[in-house]
């Protein structure tokens, strides 16, 4: 197991988010999180990330209980992600925000980029290389210049998935990647995860609202409801759970 | 045509003074650009760079007056001076302290709070620092003397004399200021612009969680942008303070890098620049041109006037980015 999460629970004041949540992600699987808006998926992410620190349980990662939960060296250790309603450096064009993903893995020092020439310099280009590369698979060479904030949507999140592909991440945290999308730029977003899980070996967990999406795509499937988890299991399975049918589509108490 | 070279050197010394605007603007620029906060303290740490330089290169004992006022020591110096290399480096050692502690006992504390809570955190920073200097150094005029060059350039004034029959008065100092501005400037583009460090700052500046999610410490982000800027003015305070005295009106002098970065945009060092010498030649020439008309002294608001003015039509400054939201 890439990652366990073993009995989270986190609250906002009297808010329950997460109540003793518990399930596992395999190494070089597609691991979907599903349910209704509110169920808790967004906070499970963003427990995984550390952005939130949950009051009880704990998350194993790579066979090793977490300690810290800062979130910039949760990200050093492998674990990228992209947001619900996209975080990408405005300022800053595809092409730097793409290398902005690169940080962890930046090797000169300090003194050594102030001073630029010789490692630092060879190693700019070494990044720019793989960026590149990126860029390539997510057909945006196009855009590489462009300030991020002129672009629309799709391709916004397009960037926002090469930022986190950039820094070559073991477990990667997708929230809603197609959401508010057309059907074409969906199709397009299924192949690169599936390309990125299938070619790289990357395990992707996601969070979806589309069930076609996610029964196509994804290996293992949790289903949350108001912050428990209510059923996990392959899609075939999950479709079929009377639980997920009632939570999904409201069930006449 | 006398008139006219008259003008000319008036506008040259315009652009001296601008520079040394824009070294106090580039302070300013450099932590909003990275961190989003306009540093309201950035003049008073201009103040209490050059401060503490002489205070250092003298020998002057720290809080004198506090100890002569509690325990009747009346010691001032300890009778030593320190050689300018070791009083530099010894300065911006402080400074890189007076960056920690702002990290840890500010801005720690306001992550995620709205800019205008992070620059009233500041304004209150200024006022402290400003105190603080006061009491660690005592508040009396001090001469800044580092072995710059000082005094007026013979060279350019014969040069001038010979090319145009007018020699030019160009201190060696505000000479040798553009130079350190230019070389100050060109790398910290090149920095910015160019490396991963760079690409941090920037990624700060524009969004906290981002930025932490591809694995950037906003602590040590913040700590390294306000030593930095503590860097920027400690530039600023050695060439004001060997131009004018080290004096509690410098951190007055400072806010003229208010209208500086209204013209050149608050985001961009080459703004900071090209602002700094708009003003500093527009004052001057304005004052040289309208002073003896509309009576003098319009050296005071002229600045901020212009950059009112300019605002107008540029609201995000010659060089600042526009920001434009996608609806």
């Amino acid at each position: 197991m890439l990652m366990e999460v073993r009995g989270v629970s986190l609250r906002f004041g009297g808010v329950v988010a997460l109540d003793d949540v518990s399930f596992d992600i395999a190494k070089g699987e597609i691991r979907a999180i599903i349910g209704p808006n509110g169920a808790g998926k967004s906070s499970m992410l963003n427990v995984i990330n550390g952005f939130y620190r949950p009051q009880q349980g704990d998350i194993w990662y790579r066979g090793q209980k977490r300690e810290s939960g800062k979130p910039h060296k949760i990200a050093g250790e492998g674990i990228a992600r992209t947001f619900q309603n996209i975080a990408l450096f405005e300022g800053m064009s595809a092409l730097d925000n793409i290398m902005c993903g690169r940080l962890t893995l930046v090797r000169s020092g300090f003194w050594k980029q102030l001073l630029w020439w010789g490692p630092a310099e060879r190693e700019e280009f070494e990044h720019r290389e793989r960026v590149e590369h990126i860029i390539d698979f997510l057909e945006i060479q196009a855009i590489r210049k462009t300030p991020v904030g002129q672009l629309p949507y799709g391709l916004q999140k397009r960037v926002e998935l090469g930022r986190a592909l950039a820094s070559e991440p073991t477990l990667l945290l997708l929230d809603e990647p197609m959401a508010g999308m057309n059907n074409e730029e969906k199709e397009d977003m299924c192949r690169f995860v599936l390309d990125v899980n299938e070619e790289l070996g990357t395990t992707i967990v996601l969070i979806e609202h589309d069930m076609g999406v996610v029964m196509d795509i994804a290996d293992r499937v949790v289903v949350m409801d108001h912050g428990q988890l209510i059923a996990d299991g392959i899609p075939a399975e999950i479709m079929h759970n009377q639980d997920v049918i009632d939570a999904y589509l409201g069930v006449a108490h | 045509m006398q008139q006219l070279l008259y003008a000319a050197e008036v506008s040259l010394n315009g652009l001296t003074t601008g520079v040394l605007y824009s070294l106090v603007a580039l302070g300013y620029v450099l932590i909003f650009k990275s961190s989003g906060v306009f540093n309201y303290s950035q003049g008073v740490m201009v103040l209490f760079a050059a401060l503490t330089l002489v205070g250092l290169q003298r020998g002057q004992v720290p809080f004198a007056h506090l100890w002569t006022a509690m325990f009747g020591t009346h010691t001032y110096f300890f009778g030593w001076t320190l050689a300018p290399a070791i009083a530099v480096i010894l300065t911006l050692g402080i400074m890189v302290l007076l960056a920690i502690l702002v990290e840890r006992l500010i801005l720690k504390h306001l992550v995620n709070q709205h800019p205008i809570i992070l620059f009233m955190a500041t304004i209150g920073l200024a006022y402290f620092i400003e105190g603080f200097g006061d009491l660690l150094w005592g508040s009396e005029v001090k001469k800044l003397d580092i072995g710059l060059p000082v005094g007026i350039s013979e060279t350019v004034e014969a040069w001038t004399a010979e090319w145009f029959g007018y020699g030019f008065f160009i201190d060696r100092l505000d000479l040798f200021a553009g130079l350190v501005a230019a070389v100050l400037v060109g790398l910290l583009t090149l920095l910015l612009r160019y490396s991963q460090l760079g690409r941090t700052l920037r990624a700060v500046a524009d969004d906290h969680q981002a930025a932490l999610s591809v694995g950037i410490s906003l602590r040590l982000v913040w700590v390294f942008v306000w030593s930095a800027a503590g860097f920027v003015a400690l530039v600023a305070g050695i060439m004001w303070g060997a131009k004018s005295g080290v004096q509690f009106s410098l951190s007055l002098i400072a806010l003229k890098a208010l209208p500086v970065l209204m013209l050149g945009g608050f985001t961009s060092i080459r703004g900071a620049i090209v602002g700094g010498l708009i003003i500093g030649v527009g004052e001057k020439l304005f004052d040289f041109l309208a002073g003896p008309i509309i009576g003098g002294a319009t050296e005071n608001w002229f600045a901020y006037v212009l950059a009112l003015a300019f605002l107008m039509f540029r609201p995000q400054g010659l060089f600042g980015e526009k920001i434009i939201e996608r609806v």
